[in-house]
């Protein structure tokens, strides 16, 4: 980009040494937690932590893999999380659409219903939440669990959403619509490579928030054949706080990988997406 | 690949993946209509497989009422049962602790256990046991089955080379003897102005407990009943071990600063280390991780309770408790008795290194050996004692609001054992008006 | 409409329970305002709701922050992006509960990572209790969320910063303007719709931020930082005041909102067409 060209030497560099320190930042704890899922247990607890592993040991990943649990908690997440991604992605995009630009009276209430679902306390929803689920014959199954994870995303997506389709001009819009195009034929012809980043974006995010969830799962899911991951992974930890450190450790790795595998994925749709060709004049 | 690629292979793993599971799940609810659930807070590897032992034991002979293992977390199981009482969906046998299952049975989520108890385990589980789990109008909130210890433990290499005789429990130490060993083991080896080595380590991160606990030795108390009002008053006794403590940390310098943010278990790999010399205050169940974690060649051994005015402590048992809504309450009583009976009682007991509560179970061989200090925690049972706290409406609150930040200020020495006996005091009674402003049953 | 059933009417309920004096195990019963005349009079809540401002404000500012540099660096055309764009995702990927454990062990003053590394460097002589401290606990805490919530919505900025049309950029360079400048008039007033959801979103989420901070400090030390998601979680869950926690909810509610519709207003006032 015509940016860079305008100081040759010195900000590459700088922006080379800025990136770097980011990510070595961003990345140090993970490999912290690499490095303790390989050390031997008694290596975890001596007084005296180094960063790389004085003995090299794959026993807690033995160990954990062992575990019941883990493998078919992974395939649930797993199953939640990408099914409501694509929920998400394919219920929002035309929501948002309308709502940014249609103006009727139900954007208010739709932001105003965006805005509290975000401020009130998740915790304090839960039970009557778990009330409807039971009514609805949803408690204790995965389909009621990826339902409330759809409806959890959904107002951040659709407000991400609408806020880049408000950035682009109505122009382009009008242009397709006098070559005779449809409204959804422009939504999904026109504007959706332009949005393929944040359609992207909203769909890791939709699927990591389903991912790392937590609490719902935990009051949700009763059975231990229809837990999640997470739960799962919760099992590693005591009293005191006091924790497996080395099997939880290596469980953790494992669970972050999805969602790295996932943004590796997706990664691509952000480097599409510029308007070469969008200003069809 | 295109992005087109790359969204299409998602949508089709998403739709592939959610099919093969979600149809899975019909299947399950058919093979077992009727079965217990019994969660359990085992997570110590050998407790869990004691647990695990147990439970297939028992579907091996009850094939039309087989018991469904789930493993919950003592960090998350409140949220767990408190979701779960409220919804109706419980469980029909959960696994805790005696001072907090109290404010659930007076809110009436539990089933009273009183009449579904048999006699014989009714007379075999320690009197003091049960004290802690019935409430004042006769309900029994559940049964308890492991009794929590505090311990102090020491490095036995390091006493050596202090020349330090241990105490034995015919000839306990007094808490001075306990200071005035910690000061000799308090060394600063190669004189740099640093504390290399600190005779004590006490994990003050929520001390409530624990100074609850143990101040009972010094006849303090801190609850009082005047009439069906309970008072906060911290008078001498309550704050002879506040001193002690104070002063192991901030005169004698003999006591660990890292202590005062963590928990006790979290001072383990500091003993390992050397660095600590004894841990005081901890509980009984962190041997096994001693015993799992240790570095070879690791000695160490168990100080019997501390004497004060009596070697008396707060007791805590964990309980087996049966929800008032569940369906099968005579079923899961069943499944309780089988597995707290002697034999069981012991094998769980030894497994995650607490005292039984049954007096059968205290006599057995295992409890008596020498090594890894199973004498003295079993002979340590006989000095555990109710305190008034516990029935209390608004303990837990108070504990979290009141004890444990003022505790954690004292012991950051940014207060005076005076100025903290004063602010608990005062906020112990603003917040437990909050619970005797109406007249329910809290 | 099944996001009415699920989402509205739980959260209406969640509201309504906020005027009862509903406390577990017992009746639900009406009680008016009498929840907002107590919260008034209650030091703990004001104490939380001071410390919950102060953190988000810190917290959002740092993020923010951060984030859009962190865009603005993966968004121009670097070798290395790719792997960079990957491996920034780390804490995002990592589970909360797994950020919270592993910064509390990087906190742990013997065993800590963070401290054997200071000892060693020499800057300090003895190890720092860092989430005890009363006067370390809070930056601490606040270095850890910051920490977890920058790719989170960088992704979203990057997105952004992707779908401003390179033709104004061009137009920008054939009128003169360099790399200052077309950021100025440019970018900046593009992302502007972004940017203010992104803001507006990461306040919500910092002033209600729960799991990160219970798992490493629960509030403590001496009640430090309880942040009031951690005291609307205790009030319903440990001691049962549900009605008393769900007005604690309103009150967030209705506080964050006004502060949020004023910083709106401003931000989409300004807009340059």
């Amino acid at each position: 980009m015509s940016l860079i060209k305008s100081k040759p030497l010195l900000f590459p560099i700088a922006a080379h040494a800025a990136l770097a320190l980011y990510v070595i930042v961003l990345v140090l704890p993970l490999l912290w937690l690499l490095a303790t899922s390989f050390k031997p247990t008694p290596e975890i607890y001596s007084g005296h932590p180094t960063f790389l592993p004085k003995q090299f040991s794959l026993a807690h990943y033995a160990g954990v893999l062992q575990e019941e649990n883990i493998l078919r908690s992974m395939w649930n997440s797993l199953a939640v999380g990408l099914l409501s991604t694509v929920a998400v992605a394919l219920i929002a995009l035309p929501a948002a659409y309308a709502l940014a630009r249609f103006k009727s009276a139900a954007n208010h209430l739709v932001l105003g219903w965006i805005l509290t679902s975000q401020i009130f306390p998740a915790i304090l929803i839960m039970i009557p939440l778990y009330v409807v689920l039971r009514s609805l014959k949803l408690t204790d199954s995965l389909a009621g669990l990826t339902l409330v994870y759809v409806v959890w995303a959904l107002p951040f997506v659709l407000w991400m959403l609408h806020g880049y389709l408000k950035g682009i001009p109505v122009e382009l819009e009008e242009a397709a619509m006098i070559d005779g195009a449809t409204r959804s034929q422009t939504l999904y012809r026109v504007l959706l490579p332009l949005l393929m980043p944040a359609v992207g974006a909203a769909m890791l995010f939709a699927f990591i928030s389903a991912w790392n969830e937590f609490f719902f799962a935990l009051v949700l899911m009763k059975s231990p054949s229809a837990v999640t991951l997470q739960v799962e992974l919760a099992r590693f930890t005591g009293m005191e706080g006091q924790a497996r450190t080395g099997p939880l450790a290596a469980a953790s790795v494992i669970a972050t990988i999805p969602s790295v595998i996932l943004f590796g994925v997706i990664q691509k749709w952000f480097s599409s997406g510029l308007l070469a060709g969008a200003m069809k004049n | 690949m295109s992005v087109k690629t790359s969204l299409t292979l998602l949508v089709i793993a998403a739709l592939a993946l959610s099919t093969v599971v979600f149809l899975q799940k019909p299947a399950e609810e058919e093979s077992s209509p009727q079965r217990l659930r019994f969660v359990s807070l085992a997570w110590q590897e050998q407790a869990l497989a004691t647990n695990k032992a147990i439970v297939a034991a028992w579907n091996a002979g009850h094939p039309e009422m087989p018991v469904e293992y789930v493993q919950g977390t003592w960090s998350s199981i409140h949220d767990y049962l408190i979701t779960a009482f409220e919804t109706g969906d419980v469980p029909d046998v959960f696994h805790y602790e005696s001072s907090v299952i109290v404010d659930f049975a007076i809110r009436g989520y539990l089933a009273d256990l009183a009449s579904l108890i048999s006699p014989e385990m009714k007379q075999d589980i320690l009197a003091t046991a049960w004290a802690a789990v019935t409430r004042i109008n006769g309900e029994i909130t559940g049964v308890p089955f492991l009794l929590e210890s505090l311990v102090v433990l020491y490095n036995k290499d390091l006493f050596a080379q202090a020349q330090i005789e241990p105490p034995t429990m015919a000839q306990p130490w007094t808490w001075q003897e306990l200071r005035q060993a910690a000061l000799k083991l308090t060394k600063d080896n190669d004189d740099d102005g640093a504390i290399e080595q600190w005779g004590a380590a006490f994990g003050l991160r929520n001390s409530a407990n624990m100074i609850m606990n143990l101040s009972i030795a010094f006849g303090g108390s801190f609850f009082k009943k005047a009439g069906p009002k309970y008072l906060v008053q911290v008078g001498a006794g309550e704050k002879e071990l506040l001193n002690t403590l104070t002063d192991m940390l901030y005169y004698d310098h003999s006591a660990a600063p890292a202590g005062v943010g963590q928990s006790g278990a979290s001072l383990i790999p500091g003993f390992f280390s050397g660095k600590y010399a004894m841990l005081v205050g901890i509980g009984a169940w962190a041997r096994q991780q001693l015993v799992e974690n240790a570095p070879a060649g690791f000695r160490w051994g168990v100080i019997p309770p501390l004497k004060a005015v009596t070697q008396n402590s707060g007791i805590s048992a964990q309980t087996l408790s049966i929800p008032q809504k569940s369906k099968r309450q005579a079923e899961a009583m069943a499944f309780i008795e089988f597995m707290l009976s002697p034999t069981n009682m012991a094998k769980l007991a030894q497994s995650d290194w607490m005292i039984p509560a049954r007096q059968s179970c205290l006599a057995l061989p295992a409890f008596q050996n020498h090594d890894d200090g199973w004498d003295v925690v079993t002979a340590s049972a006989r000095f555990l004692s109710t305190g008034p706290w516990l029935g209390a409406p608004g303990y837990t609150e108070w504990k979290s609001r009141v004890a444990n930040p003022i505790l954690q200020e004292l012991f950051a020495n940014r207060l005076t054992v005076e100025e903290a006996a004063r602010r608990i005091e005062i906020e112990s009674n603003i917040v437990l008006s909050r619970y005797q402003r109406r007249d329910a049953p809290w | 409409m099944l996001v009415l059933l699920l989402s509205v009417v739980p959260l209406l309920r969640g509201i309504y329970l906020g005027f009862t004096d509903y406390r577990l195990g017992d009746a639900i019963q009406f009680n008016g305002l009498d929840n907002y005349a107590q919260m008034a009079g209650d030091i703990y809540f004001w104490q939380s709701f001071r410390t919950g401002f102060l953190f988000t404000i810190i917290v959002t500012a740092a993020q923010v922050a951060l984030r859009l540099g962190l865009a603005l660096l993966l968004n121009l055309k670097l070798r290395f992006t790719a792997i960079h764009g990957v491996l920034m995702l780390a804490p995002w990927a990592m589970p909360p509960i797994i950020r919270g454990i592993v910064w509390r062990q990087l906190y742990d003053p013997d065993a800590g990572a963070l401290n054997a590394m200071l000892l060693d460097l020499g800057w300090i002589s003895q190890p720092i209790n860092w989430l005890a401290s009363f006067q370390l606990a809070i930056p601490a805490v606040i270095v850890a969320s910051v920490w977890g919530e920058i790719p989170k919505a960088a992704v979203f900025l990057l997105a952004g910063l992707k779908s401003i049309p390179a033709d104004l950029y061009e137009a920008a360079r054939l009128d003169g303007a360099n790399a200052r400048q077309a950021f100025r008039h440019v970018t900046l007033p593009m992302l502007k719709p972004v940017m203010a959801a992104i803001v507006s979103l990461t306040f919500m989420w910092n002033f209600n931020t729960f799991g990160l901070v219970w798992v490493l400090t629960q509030g403590g030390p001496g009640g430090l930082t309880r942040l009031p998601m951690l005291a609307a979680y205790e009030e319903a869950f440990r001691y049962g005041y549900v009605g008393y926690a769900a007005a604690i909810g309103n009150v967030m509610v209705v506080i964050i909102a006004l502060v949020l519709l004023m910083y709106l207003r401003l931000q989409l006032r300004e807009r340059v067409a």
